[in-house]
């Protein structure tokens, strides 16, 4: 019976024999456990931020937005106001695409009317200037705040305070400027400019709301207001299916699903990546098997038992998926390091996603490299002798 | 050392069951340097597989060393192979990738010896066959009659009682052969029980005990004494 260490030594042995064939085959397992390092680390990069804006915005915020024709006009934001039985910031909204421009540069922004008490729902905070003030807002003062890209887009990063854009034909002055907020569930109010929303109705020539949010003092109290204003508008319409409401609890809920979803999708990816690897370990062994029948049956001649041709084979493709791993796995962190530098999308890199990497590939060396062994050890002695390869 | 009584060996041939070796008994005691001939598909490399193990009998019996191997499974004649028996082979049967030195050491692997040990053993085996100088060359570096003496050493390494050897010096020249058989002659007077499957009627000429085969039969056996 031969040593472990004899088995290891003959299967590094025979993979070196053949460098070429033995990296070409390593390829598939090389780039499988790669692939399942950077997938993972940009799923969990992608979750982490999205969870880190909720955490920030707080569980204690609710939507209500009109589903359909549903009319939904501005008094609507006083009749939640009184309808709920504790203090609440209600905050109205009504958005729309516009072209703004400067002197110098133009482009697209999501123009919001909104209330001062937006500022307070805790989704945006100021880089510089002031948010809307009351006053601002009873003058109807033609005043402005810049979402990051509008900043970007439109001064060209630098301090726009003080200055005016053109929203939709009128002047408008710069009064403050948004940090960025970066993409998370929802849409992202980097695009966005905040303006009066009494000016905003006379400059879209509407009363209708696009969304009211209601910001509750605690979590609790946001699932209480989520089932009065149900009732509310139940009551009002027939139906609650008139208005979404959605609180950030729900929007949590549906992420993690969501981002089930998305795990399963990467694992599914990585399982065929590794087994289309395995496929080809399990071909070049075959190979293998046949171009060394002569040599299998010198070493069965020579006292070598079933068992022991078996393990020689089977350690050379182990070998070969698990230097694949290692190599992939390399690959993987280095990727996982270069990901953000390149695409500026986080990547977070988790030691779980190398461990599953390696169990894979040892799975697929040992599944895909059994078949073959199987094969050597079964071999007549005599045949294989007399084998002319 | 080998003793078989009325050894059979018959392979299924399609619906068909053709006999290759019918009732072979005989016997080669030990220290022996035996020869057995006959014309082509008479059955005496069947009857060399058999005595080795590589292929096992459908009747009779066979002794090894007294020991009953007739019913021994594959990995028991592994064993016995390992320990027991030594092969050497027409086409030599060196595995390309293996240094001489390597090659020699091969039954030590699978007798578990540790790589220093197995080195050093291999060293003395190929000094022993002359080729002490040639222990890191390739099989193919190596001329015909370099390569059997490597594959002699080899056959020598685990120090066996049986030394079984087909048609040795067939892809040999005429000296070389000579060599081959002279080293083989040596290593029967050291003491192994040497069998040798062969055509050449010099080698069976320098035999002990000549054993005729024919259609699959053993139809005589000659012992030195008679022939003299």
């Amino acid at each position: 019976m031969m040593t472990w260490r004899d088995g290891v030594r003959l299967a590094f042995h025979g993979m070196v024999s053949n460098k070429l064939r033995t990296l070409l085959t390593m390829l598939g397992v090389i780039i499988g456990v790669a692939a399942v390092i950077v997938l993972v680390a940009m799923g969990q990069g992608a979750s982490s931020l999205v969870t880190s804006r909720i955490e920030t915005l707080g569980t204690n915020v609710i939507f209500v937005s009109p589903a359909g024709g549903t009319p939904f006009p501005v008094s609507e934001a006083t009749v939640i106001a009184r309808a709920l039985p504790f203090p609440t910031i209600v905050v109205p909204e009504m958005n729309t695409g516009a072209t703004v421009s400067t002197l110098t540069a133009s482009g697209g922004a999501q123009v919001v009317g909104t209330t001062p008490a937006y500022i307070h729902i805790g989704a945006v905070s100021l880089a510089a200037g002031h948010f809307l003030t009351p006053l601002e807002m009873t003058q109807d003062q033609p005043v402005a705040v810049l979402g990051a890209n509008q900043v970007q887009t439109l001064f060209g990063g630098s301090n726009p305070v003080g200055a005016s854009v053109m929203i939709m034909g009128q002047q408008f002055r710069v009064i403050g400027a948004l940090n960025r907020v970066g993409q998370g569930p929802g849409a992202s109010q980097d695009k966005d400019i905040f303006i009066p929303m009494t000016l905003a109705q006379s400059l879209l020539s509407t009363t209708q709301l696009s969304q009211i949010t209601v910001k509750t003092p605690s979590p609790d109290q946001a699932n209480l207001a989520a089932d009065y204003l149900t009732n509310l508008y139940t009551n009002t319409f027939g139906s609650a299916n008139a208005v979404t409401i959605a609180s950030e609890d729900q929007v949590l809920q549906t992420l993690q699903a969501t981002r089930a979803t998305f795990t399963h999708l990467l694992a599914g990816t990585a399982a065929i990546a590794l087994i289309v690897g395995g496929i080809g370990i399990m071909n070049i062994m075959l190979v293998s098997v046949t171009e060394r029948t002569r040599e299998i049956g010198i070493r069965q001649a020579l006292g070598a038992t079933r068992e022991d041709i078996l393990l020689q084979f089977l350690l050379e493709s182990m070998a070969m998926s698990l230097s694949g791993g290692s190599v992939g796995a390399i690959l993987g962190v280095g990727l996982v390091h270069l990901v953000p530098v390149l695409w500026k999308t986080p990547a977070v890199f988790s030691p779980n996603a190398l461990i599953l990497a390696f169990v894979f590939s040892t799975a697929v060396g040992l599944g895909f490299g059994l078949y073959p062994a199987i094969k050597a050890s079964g071999l007549d002695p005599i045949q294989a002798l007399r084998y002319e390869g | 050392m080998i003793r078989m009584v009325g050894v059979a060996k018959v392979y299924p041939m399609g619906s068909e069951i053709s006999p290759i070796l019918e009732d072979v008994t005989l016997h080669v005691p030990q220290g022996m340097l035996a020869a057995i001939i006959g014309p082509s598909g008479s059955g005496k490399t069947t009857l060399l597989n058999l005595i080795g193990g590589l292929d096992t009998p459908t009747q009779g019996q066979y002794f090894l060393n007294g020991q009953d191997v007739s019913h021994f499974s594959r990995e028991q004649w592994a064993h016995e192979r390992n320990r027991t028996i030594g092969f050497v082979f027409q086409s030599f049967q060196l595995i390309p990738a293996l240094s001489a030195r390597d090659n020699v050491a091969l039954p030590l692997v699978y007798r578990g010896v540790a790589p220093k040990v197995r080195r050093a053993q291999a060293d003395q085996a190929l000094e022993h066959v002359g080729l002490g100088h040639r222990r890191d060359h390739r099989p193919s570096q190596l001329s015909g009659g370099q390569q059997q003496r490597v594959a002699i050493a080899r056959a020598l390494i685990g120090d066996p009682a049986l030394l079984l050897a087909d048609e040795p010096t067939g892809n040999l020249d005429q000296a070389t052969g000579q060599e081959i058989l002279a080293l083989l002659q040596t290593l029967n007077r050291a003491g192994k029980t040497v069998v040798i499957v062969t055509h050449s009627a010099e080698v069976a000429h320098a035999c002990r005990q000549v054993i005729q085969m024919q259609d699959g039969h053993l139809v005589r056996v000659a012992q030195e004494m008679e022939r003299v």
